[in-house]
């Protein structure tokens, strides 16, 4: 398959700080890639580079075959951008707003008034189309934010963390919309740090951290990472410090590490470790409270990889 | 063809905002009216009228055997110095002035330092010895409240024609004297019994031996009210267009924090489209403020501003270097939070020298340094040369001025934005 975007070992630091160290991946035409990763993983200097906002200190990109260096213009011709902060204007009308952006994009006459029609039946605010954008809520802003970089029909789509902040109707809504630019053949490069929509999303996965990409693959191949390994989330009563201690010479843990009174165990099998960790626990002096064992996922990939929560 | 599209969205945007048509539009004629009604108040017919100025006179002119004549009006008159009295004292000033005689100078200038007079005129002693004498030359005394700017300007520019008229006198007196190689106190009675009388048939008044630009007889435009309403206008135009242009290029800014204008560089448009759509919004909406403005204030307070090109020259050089001082000015800040500093302090402070002279206008002492300092900023050559068009003057070298700090603001201003979105 064609590949939409190739990512060439991009490099762009902000002083000392690596905000994206020796990254390089490529995007298949039609599908949905998503960048994951916490705050700071370097996902929006990625995108920011990709968009020709940022100069790479190092590197390049192609995207449709042109260079982020080289022809920029013609890079953000086949892009429609959608930031991570709403960027319209609030004093203007949700058909003012889309109308100057189509002009922005090059669409003029009919055809901008034919698109603008369309992009407000695709988010469902037609009857908004007059409102003022600064009367708006945060999820129908979201959905204009989208609709911007949807107008001039571009072959690739640059979402950056499109859902964060808002009600889970308006999330639900957006990821449906997601979905649908796929199926109308729309490449979709889609950074978050919400596991979930990650993987409910994407056909290919990249988890960055500290400016690096740490794994890559679908969403099977990266849980394979990990192998069988389970996932034991824990409570203790007391003494979590010695438990956590215990629970590390335990045969068959592999990891722990311990945030918000919660101790995350990571055992090649749950069945046969669980025993282990209370007869550990019991001879610390403490008792378990609470026990969730969850299959490998995303989160479990991370925390293998980096030894810290997603969230973190 | 992006460039007007940014222009317009930024137009659109900034009619929208109240605090901006506030400042562009609301301001400048509150504060016109404001003047407006602090100097004087409307008729029914639209006319200004002026608080009355209490004159006090105090003749001290011995007067001359030579002088013996009668004004027009048949009245027999011994001194120059009584002239002027009874002129001063004529009903063509009733309605600005409000005369009282006084004995001694010490006297009427303790009423004038106690404000029970807004202005002393102290006549010489040698005031009609000096119309026979070429060689010889006498002042009068024009002494005022300083904190009064309107009255004392309306008495010194009456007291202005009236001696232009004696200085006609005594011209004509020396002159015939001189022909006829005569002493005769007749002749010289004659002489101005002749120049009275052409005066007063010319003027086809007895009370007019002032000449007709005098304030009382003056057509509108020329009123002194209208004057100070006139230069109150126009500096207030050219203090809150330099606010606009400073505001409405803050939005560059603005869109830089709000992500709008990283956004649009993520679309196919070039740098210098957008930043070329953002100046030249900057630049319309000065000018329709300005444009505004001034056919606002023709219509209703009927100023007069000059002849149409020099109006516009010096209009659109304000509306250029107003515009590009604030791309400049924005050009050197990191952020929106720092504008306040830069309008509350710089605009209001290069505002105030530049409007020195409008303010300062009817000091009996104003130095003369004022008006230097206030072509140090650019708002002093904007009011420099709106007022010149209002007075027919050349407004060449303003607006050159003018033209030449826009370049060099703009330039600056340009690169600094570039270099910054590069």
């Amino acid at each position: 398959m064609e590949n939409a975007i190739e990512v060439q070992k991009l490099r762009k630091y902000f002083g000392d700080i690596h905000a994206v160290d020796d990254v390089s991946f490529k995007v298949q035409a039609g599908e949905i890639f998503s960048l994951l990763g916490p705050n700071g993983a370097g996902k929006t200097t990625i995108i920011s580079m990709l968009s020709c906002l940022l100069h790479p200190e190092d590197g390049d990109a192609l995207v449709m075959g042109h260079s982020i260096r080289r022809d920029p213009m013609a890079v953000k011709a086949v892009l429609g951008v959608v930031p991570q902060e709403v960027a319209l204007y609030d004093d203007l009308t949700a058909q003012e707003n889309l109308v100057f952006w189509g002009k922005m994009y090059g669409l003029r006459g009919a055809a901008l008034k034919q698109r603008v029609d369309e992009v407000l039946e695709v988010i469902g605010l037609s009857d908004r189309q007059k409102g003022r954008l600064g009367k708006f809520s945060g999820g129908m802003k979201r959905r204009v934010n989208i609709a911007v970089a949807l107008l001039h029909k571009p072959q690739i789509i640059y979402m950056d963390e499109p859902t964060v902040g808002i009600d889970p109707q308006s999330r639900r809504s957006i990821l449906d919309n997601v979905v649908a630019l796929k199926n109308q053949g729309m490449t979709v490069l889609y950074t978050t740090h919400y596991m979930e929509e990650a993987q409910e999303l994407s056909n290919h996965i990249a988890i960055m951290d500290h400016g690096k990409l740490i794994a890559i693959g679908t969403h099977q191949e990266l849980v394979q990472i990990v192998g069988e390994m389970d996932r034991i989330i824990l409570t203790v009563n007391t003494a979590a410090e010695q438990v956590t201690e215990a629970w590390k010479a335990t045969p068959g843990v592999k990891h722990v590490s311990a945030e918000d009174g919660k101790i995350t165990v990571m055992v090649d099998d749950s069945n046969r470790v669980l025993p282990r960790l209370f007869d550990a626990a019991t001879a610390s002096g403490a008792r378990i409270t609470s026990v969730d064992i969850q299959e490998p996922n995303l989160e479990t990939v991370f925390l293998h990889m980096t030894g810290r929560e997603l969230r973190d | 063809m992006k460039v007007i599209d940014i222009a317009l969205k930024d137009l659109l945007r900034s009619f929208r905002n109240a605090f901006a048509l506030i400042f562009m539009f609301v301001i400048p004629i509150g504060m016109t009216v404001l003047f407006y009604f602090m100097f004087g108040s409307t008729a029914g017919d639209g006319e200004f009228t002026v608080p009355k100025t209490k004159v006090m006179i105090v003749n001290q002119d011995q007067g001359s055997p030579q002088f013996q004549t009668r004004l027009p009006g048949g009245q027999s008159i011994s001194s120059q110095g009584q002239v002027l009295q009874v002129m001063l004292q004529s009903p063509d000033f009733g309605s600005w002035l409000q005369v009282s005689i006084s004995s001694d100078a010490a006297s009427a200038r303790t009423a004038v330092d106690r404000q029970k007079a807004g202005v002393a005129i102290v006549i010489p002693s040698d005031f009609t010895a000096a119309l026979y004498d070429p060689n010889r030359q006498t002042e009068l005394e024009l002494y005022q409240d300083p904190t009064l700017t309107l009255g004392p300007s309306v008495v010194k520019s009456i007291l202005d024609q009236l001696m232009d008229s004696f200085s006609g006198a005594k011209i004509a007196v020396g002159a015939a004297m001189v022909q006829t190689q005569s002493a005769d106190p007749g002749l010289a009675e004659k002489v101005l019994q002749q120049y009275w009388a052409a005066s007063a048939t010319q003027l086809g008044s007895a009370g007019a031996l002032l000449d007709t630009r005098a304030p009382v007889r003056a057509e509108k435009s020329a009123s002194p009210l209208l004057g100070v309403v006139t230069q109150i206008m126009g500096a207030m135009m050219i203090f809150y267009a330099f606010y606009t242009g400073t505001a409405t290029a803050q939005t560059i800014l603005q869109e830089d924090e709000n992500g709008t204008l990283p956004r649009l560089f993520t679309t196919p448009t070039t740098q210098s489209t957008i930043l070329g759509g953002k100046f030249l919004a900057v630049g319309l909406t000065v000018l329709i403020q300005m444009t505004t403005l001034i056919v606002f204030s023709t219509l209703v307070f009927g100023i007069r501003w000059g002849a149409p090109l020099p109006v516009v020259l010096s209009i659109g050089s304000t509306v250029a270097v107003s515009a590009t001082m604030g791309i400049f000015i924005n050009s050197l800040l990191k952020s929106t939070k720092q504008g306040g500093a830069i309008f509350g302090g710089l605009l209001t402070i290069t505002g105030m020298i530049g409007m020195m002279p409008v303010f300062t206008q009817g000091l009996a002492n104003k130095p003369p340094a004022l008006e230097i300092v206030s072509l140090l900023v650019p708002q002093g050559w904007a009011i420099r040369g709106l007022f010149q068009a209002v007075n027919g003057e050349s407004v060449l070298v303003s607006v050159l001025v003018l033209l030449a700090v826009s370049v060099v603001f703009f330039f600056v201003g340009v690169k600094k934005f570039t270099k910054r979105f590069a």
